[in-house]
């Protein structure tokens, strides 16, 4: 999908090969899983808890430039969703191809209503989404 | 590109380069990616941290 999906924690690269081959939901695992134990790359993306010596459950989405176009943060308890990622990427493919659009509220998927910000739209949000 | 520790990440704003020791489950071998190299190959990059192997993610 064009995309380079790492995942990243503070273990080192052979215990991320151990965890692989102990788990069993990792058996069908395809993306590279990253290094971090210096917190070097994570303290860059501002996820790394110092006192704890690990990287919180951040998403970042950087687009071929090179700039970062997507971010969200939970804490150490709380798990994510492949859904919403998908959703947060498919939309800015979308935007990528279309850069004088803007994805709505609840956009969700291509297909689904868009809105391009300009004199008209002012105050007429609602008109626009209802056309 | 100014130092990140001064600088920290801003959504829009350019990413610094870094580069990752990487286990690879397709290769079963270990190696390096770079932003830069990912950057080069014309892909998005999706960055997921987590806390630690051998948990959930």
């Amino acid at each position: 999908m064009g995309a380079a999906l790492i995942t990243v924690s503070t273990d080192t690269q052979f215990v991320h090969l151990a965890w692989r081959r102990h788990e069993k939901s990792l058996e069908n695992v395809q993306y590279l899983m990253g290094a971090d134990p210096s917190g070097k790359v994570s303290r860059l993306f501002g996820v790394y808890v110092e006192d704890a010596g690990l990287a919180l459950r951040g998403t970042f989405l950087i687009n071929p430039e090179g700039r970062l176009l997507n971010s969200e943060v939970s804490f150490f308890n709380m798990g994510r969703n492949i859904d919403e990622l998908m959703r947060k990427f498919k939309a800015n493919l979308y935007l990528a191809k279309k850069p004088a659009e803007a994805c709505p509220a609840q956009w969700k998927d291509e297909g689904d209503k868009t809105l391009t910000p300009g004199p008209n739209m002012v105050g007429k949000v609602h008109e626009a989404l209802a056309k | 590109m100014t130092s990140s520790d001064s600088n920290p990440l801003q959504l829009g704003g350019q990413v610094p380069n870094f580069e990752l020791s990487v286990y690879d489950p397709v290769k079963n071998d270990f190696g390096k990616i770079s932003l830069d190299e990912i950057k080069s190959q014309g892909k998005w990059t999706i960055l997921f941290f987590y806390p630690a192997d051998f948990t959930f993610v």
